[in-house]
Protein backbone atom coordinates (compact mmCIF):
# COMPACT_ATOMS: atom_id res chain seq x y z
CA UNK A 1 0.00 0.00 0.00
CA UNK A 2 1.57 3.36 -0.85
CA UNK A 3 1.39 4.69 2.60
CA UNK A 4 2.78 8.47 1.98
CA UNK A 5 0.29 10.40 -0.21
CA UNK A 6 0.73 13.73 -1.60
CA UNK A 7 -2.43 16.10 -1.10
CA UNK A 8 -2.88 18.90 -3.31
CA UNK A 9 -4.03 20.92 -0.41
CA UNK A 10 -2.25 19.88 3.01
CA UNK A 11 1.12 18.01 1.40
CA UNK A 12 2.44 14.72 2.26
CA UNK A 13 0.28 12.71 4.83
CA UNK A 14 0.13 9.39 5.95
CA UNK A 15 -2.34 6.97 4.44
CA UNK A 16 -4.05 6.56 7.91
CA UNK A 17 -6.18 9.78 7.31
CA UNK A 18 -7.48 8.48 4.12
CA UNK A 19 -10.08 6.61 3.54
CA UNK A 20 -10.46 4.75 -0.03
CA UNK A 21 -13.79 4.89 -1.55
CA UNK A 22 -13.10 2.49 -4.85
CA UNK A 23 -11.81 2.50 -8.66
CA UNK A 24 -12.21 6.07 -10.28
CA UNK A 25 -12.46 5.13 -13.75
CA UNK A 26 -15.80 3.84 -14.44
CA UNK A 27 -17.81 6.68 -15.56
CA UNK A 28 -21.70 7.30 -13.96
CA UNK A 29 -24.14 6.07 -16.72
CA UNK A 30 -27.22 8.52 -17.25
CA UNK A 31 -30.69 7.98 -15.00
CA UNK A 32 -32.12 6.63 -18.08
CA UNK A 33 -29.25 4.19 -19.01
CA UNK A 34 -30.28 0.34 -19.27
CA UNK A 35 -30.73 -1.87 -16.61
CA UNK A 36 -27.59 -3.62 -17.63
CA UNK A 37 -25.15 -0.03 -18.02
CA UNK A 38 -25.77 0.02 -14.53
CA UNK A 39 -25.37 -3.46 -13.14
CA UNK A 40 -21.83 -2.67 -15.23
CA UNK A 41 -21.29 0.48 -13.20
CA UNK A 42 -22.81 -0.79 -9.86
CA UNK A 43 -21.13 -4.29 -9.47
CA UNK A 44 -18.48 -5.18 -12.49
CA UNK A 45 -15.28 -4.20 -11.78
CA UNK A 46 -11.78 -4.83 -12.80
CA UNK A 47 -9.19 -6.18 -10.68
CA UNK A 48 -6.04 -4.77 -12.16
CA UNK A 49 -2.35 -5.23 -11.00
CA UNK A 50 -0.41 -2.28 -11.92
CA UNK A 51 -1.34 0.88 -12.70
CA UNK A 52 -4.75 2.14 -11.14
CA UNK A 53 -6.73 4.79 -10.62
CA UNK A 54 -9.05 5.86 -7.05
CA UNK A 55 -10.76 7.65 -5.39
CA UNK A 56 -9.32 8.57 -1.51
CA UNK A 57 -10.82 10.70 0.90
CA UNK A 58 -9.30 12.99 3.15
CA UNK A 59 -11.27 12.30 6.22
CA UNK A 60 -8.64 13.45 8.42
CA UNK A 61 -7.55 16.36 6.63
CA UNK A 62 -9.11 18.77 4.03
CA UNK A 63 -12.06 16.49 3.69
CA UNK A 64 -12.07 16.69 -0.45
CA UNK A 65 -12.34 13.46 -2.32
CA UNK A 66 -9.35 12.58 -4.31
CA UNK A 67 -8.30 10.86 -7.03
CA UNK A 68 -4.77 8.78 -7.07
CA UNK A 69 -2.88 7.28 -9.09
CA UNK A 70 -1.11 4.68 -8.23
CA UNK A 71 0.24 1.10 -8.44
CA UNK A 72 -0.85 -1.17 -6.68
CA UNK A 73 1.98 -3.78 -7.18
CA UNK A 74 5.09 -1.60 -6.44
CA UNK A 75 3.28 1.34 -4.39
CA UNK A 76 4.74 3.62 -6.25
CA UNK A 77 2.20 6.73 -6.14
CA UNK A 78 2.06 8.83 -10.14
CA UNK A 79 -0.32 11.69 -9.25
CA UNK A 80 -2.77 13.14 -6.82
CA UNK A 81 -5.65 15.70 -8.24
CA UNK A 82 -8.56 16.77 -6.39
CA UNK A 83 -11.78 14.92 -7.67
CA UNK A 84 -13.52 17.95 -8.46
CA UNK A 85 -10.81 18.85 -11.29
CA UNK A 86 -10.37 15.22 -12.21
CA UNK A 87 -14.21 15.73 -13.15
CA UNK A 88 -13.55 18.70 -15.09
CA UNK A 89 -11.26 17.18 -17.01
CA UNK A 90 -12.59 14.32 -17.93
CA UNK A 91 -16.04 16.28 -19.24
CA UNK A 92 -13.43 18.15 -21.33
CA UNK A 93 -12.35 15.30 -22.89
CA UNK B 1 -34.94 28.32 43.33
CA UNK B 2 -33.03 29.95 40.53
CA UNK B 3 -30.49 27.97 38.96
CA UNK B 4 -26.96 29.23 38.77
CA UNK B 5 -25.09 27.88 35.44
CA UNK B 6 -21.52 28.13 35.59
CA UNK B 7 -18.96 27.87 33.22
CA UNK B 8 -17.16 24.34 33.51
CA UNK B 9 -14.48 24.04 30.66
CA UNK B 10 -14.34 20.30 29.64
CA UNK B 11 -11.03 20.09 30.53
CA UNK B 12 -11.51 20.86 34.30
CA UNK B 13 -12.02 16.93 35.17
CA UNK B 14 -8.40 16.08 33.90
CA UNK B 15 -6.63 18.77 35.47
CA UNK B 16 -6.83 17.68 39.65
CA UNK B 17 -3.81 18.77 42.34
CA UNK B 18 -2.48 21.59 43.19
CA UNK B 19 -1.09 24.22 40.60
CA UNK B 20 2.31 24.20 40.21
CA UNK B 21 5.19 26.80 38.29
CA UNK B 22 4.99 26.23 34.81
CA UNK B 23 8.40 24.95 32.71
CA UNK B 24 9.71 25.91 29.71
CA UNK B 25 7.73 23.31 28.48
CA UNK B 26 3.74 24.22 28.89
CA UNK B 27 0.61 23.46 27.75
CA UNK B 28 -1.83 26.02 27.98
CA UNK B 29 -5.62 25.26 27.91
CA UNK B 30 -7.39 28.54 26.69
CA UNK B 31 -10.77 28.64 29.00
CA UNK B 32 -13.05 30.74 26.59
CA UNK B 33 -11.59 30.81 22.97
CA UNK B 34 -14.04 31.81 20.02
CA UNK B 35 -13.78 30.09 17.06
CA UNK B 36 -16.30 30.10 13.92
CA UNK B 37 -16.24 27.60 11.29
CA UNK B 38 -16.29 29.56 8.05
CA UNK B 39 -17.15 28.03 4.55
CA UNK B 40 -16.37 29.83 1.06
CA UNK B 41 -19.63 29.83 -1.23
CA UNK B 42 -18.61 28.30 -4.98
CA UNK B 43 -16.20 30.36 -6.73
CA UNK B 44 -15.45 33.05 -3.54
CA UNK B 45 -12.62 30.74 -1.90
CA UNK B 46 -10.08 33.31 -2.93
CA UNK B 47 -11.93 36.37 -1.64
CA UNK B 48 -13.28 34.82 1.62
CA UNK B 49 -9.20 33.85 2.55
CA UNK B 50 -7.49 36.95 1.68
CA UNK B 51 -10.83 38.39 3.71
CA UNK B 52 -9.85 36.64 7.07
CA UNK B 53 -5.90 36.80 6.64
CA UNK B 54 -6.52 40.88 6.64
CA UNK B 55 -8.92 40.64 9.33
CA UNK B 56 -7.99 42.45 12.56
CA UNK B 57 -8.40 40.10 16.25
CA UNK B 58 -9.28 36.97 14.12
CA UNK B 59 -6.80 34.65 13.41
CA UNK B 60 -7.52 32.32 10.40
CA UNK B 61 -6.93 28.51 10.47
CA UNK B 62 -6.65 26.69 7.07
CA UNK B 63 -9.07 23.58 6.92
CA UNK B 64 -9.57 22.68 3.32
CA UNK B 65 -10.07 25.44 0.38
CA UNK B 66 -13.12 26.81 1.15
CA UNK B 67 -13.06 26.30 4.55
CA UNK B 68 -11.41 27.86 7.77
CA UNK B 69 -11.62 28.21 11.45
CA UNK B 70 -11.77 31.92 12.52
CA UNK B 71 -10.24 31.69 16.11
CA UNK B 72 -9.82 35.13 18.36
CA UNK B 73 -8.35 35.00 21.93
CA UNK B 74 -9.25 38.62 22.67
CA UNK B 75 -12.58 39.22 21.02
CA UNK B 76 -15.67 38.35 22.01
CA UNK B 77 -18.11 36.17 19.69
CA UNK B 78 -20.50 38.76 18.46
CA UNK B 79 -17.41 40.85 17.42
CA UNK B 80 -16.47 37.95 15.49
CA UNK B 81 -20.09 37.53 13.83
CA UNK B 82 -19.79 40.87 13.29
CA UNK B 83 -16.88 41.28 11.18
CA UNK B 84 -17.50 37.74 9.61
CA UNK B 85 -20.96 38.94 8.14
CA UNK B 86 -19.14 41.73 6.35
CA UNK B 87 -17.58 39.42 4.39
CA UNK B 88 -19.55 38.59 0.80
CA UNK B 89 -19.90 35.28 0.09
CA UNK B 90 -19.23 33.50 3.36
CA UNK B 91 -21.06 31.44 5.68
CA UNK B 92 -20.43 30.90 9.46
CA UNK B 93 -21.42 28.99 12.54
CA UNK B 94 -20.15 29.80 15.56
CA UNK B 95 -18.29 26.51 17.31
CA UNK B 96 -16.44 27.76 20.33
CA UNK B 97 -18.68 25.23 22.47
CA UNK B 98 -17.34 22.67 20.48
CA UNK B 99 -14.05 23.05 20.03
CA UNK B 100 -11.56 23.11 22.56
CA UNK B 101 -8.18 24.84 21.84
CA UNK B 102 -4.99 24.11 23.51
CA UNK B 103 -1.18 25.89 23.02
CA UNK B 104 1.49 23.88 23.72
CA UNK B 105 5.36 25.86 23.86
CA UNK B 106 8.44 25.32 25.17
CA UNK B 107 12.27 24.74 23.48
CA UNK B 108 11.10 20.81 23.00
CA UNK B 109 7.63 20.66 21.57
CA UNK B 110 8.65 19.36 18.39
CA UNK B 111 9.62 17.11 19.69
CA UNK B 112 6.76 15.95 22.01
CA UNK B 113 4.57 16.65 18.99
CA UNK B 114 6.55 14.31 16.86
CA UNK B 115 4.98 11.51 18.52
CA UNK B 116 1.41 13.17 18.14
CA UNK B 117 1.24 14.00 14.92
CA UNK B 118 2.41 12.21 11.32
CA UNK B 119 3.24 15.47 9.42
CA UNK B 120 7.13 17.23 9.14
CA UNK B 121 6.95 20.06 11.54
CA UNK B 122 10.27 21.07 10.50
CA UNK B 123 9.99 25.15 10.12
CA UNK B 124 10.99 24.94 6.12
CA UNK B 125 7.93 22.90 5.66
CA UNK B 126 5.78 23.60 8.56
CA UNK B 127 6.70 27.35 8.65
CA UNK B 128 4.82 29.95 11.43
CA UNK B 129 1.54 31.10 10.66
CA UNK B 130 0.64 27.92 8.77
CA UNK B 131 -2.15 25.58 9.71
CA UNK B 132 -3.49 22.31 8.80
CA UNK B 133 -6.16 19.55 9.52
CA UNK B 134 -5.02 16.53 10.33
CA UNK B 135 -4.81 13.50 12.87
CA UNK B 136 -3.03 14.54 16.39
CA UNK B 137 -3.13 11.59 18.66
CA UNK B 138 -5.68 10.02 16.09
CA UNK B 139 -8.14 12.42 17.04
CA UNK B 140 -8.99 15.01 13.79
CA UNK B 141 -7.13 18.21 14.86
CA UNK B 142 -6.42 21.96 13.66
CA UNK B 143 -2.44 22.28 13.99
CA UNK B 144 -1.10 25.80 13.76
CA UNK B 145 2.34 27.23 14.16
CA UNK B 146 2.10 30.14 15.92
CA UNK B 147 5.91 30.85 16.75
CA UNK B 148 9.02 29.05 16.90
CA UNK B 149 8.16 26.78 19.35
CA UNK B 150 4.53 27.29 19.57
CA UNK B 151 2.05 25.59 17.95
CA UNK B 152 -1.82 25.92 18.88
CA UNK B 153 -3.99 22.81 19.00
CA UNK B 154 -7.81 22.83 17.99
CA UNK B 155 -9.70 19.68 18.63
CA UNK B 156 -13.43 18.49 18.82
CA UNK B 157 -14.90 19.36 22.24
CA UNK B 158 -15.59 15.43 22.93
CA UNK B 159 -12.45 14.09 21.50
CA UNK B 160 -10.44 16.59 24.13
CA UNK B 161 -9.94 14.55 26.85
CA UNK B 162 -8.30 11.64 25.33
CA UNK B 163 -6.04 14.07 23.12
CA UNK B 164 -5.11 16.30 26.47
CA UNK B 165 -3.99 13.09 28.28
CA UNK B 166 -2.02 11.53 25.35
CA UNK B 167 -0.29 14.63 25.20
CA UNK B 168 0.81 14.72 28.54
CA UNK B 169 1.88 11.36 28.69
CA UNK B 170 4.38 12.37 25.58
CA UNK B 171 5.17 15.51 27.59
CA UNK B 172 6.43 13.52 30.36
CA UNK B 173 9.94 12.98 29.63
CA UNK B 174 10.07 16.36 28.83
CA UNK B 175 8.37 18.06 32.05
CA UNK B 176 5.70 19.20 30.31
CA UNK B 177 3.12 21.59 32.59
CA UNK B 178 -0.65 22.34 32.25
CA UNK B 179 -2.67 24.84 33.32
CA UNK B 180 -5.84 27.36 32.40
CA UNK B 181 -5.55 30.75 30.86
CA UNK B 182 -7.97 33.05 30.70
Amino acid sequence: MASLITCPHCGTRPKEEFSIRGAAAPKRPSPTAKDEAWHVYVYVRDNPKGRYQEYWHHVAGCRRFLVVERDNLTHEVFGVTDAAEFERAGADE
Amino acid sequence: MSINLLHRHVLDDHISGFETDTNPNHLSIIRRPVIFSVLAHESRETAVAEALWNAEDVAPRFCSPSEWLAVSRTVGAGMVADMLSGIAGASFVDQSDGRVLVEISGPSVRAILAKCVAIDLHPEVFEEGHSAAMLCCHAEANVARTGADRFEIIVPRSLAGSVFEELMEMGREHALTRGFVD
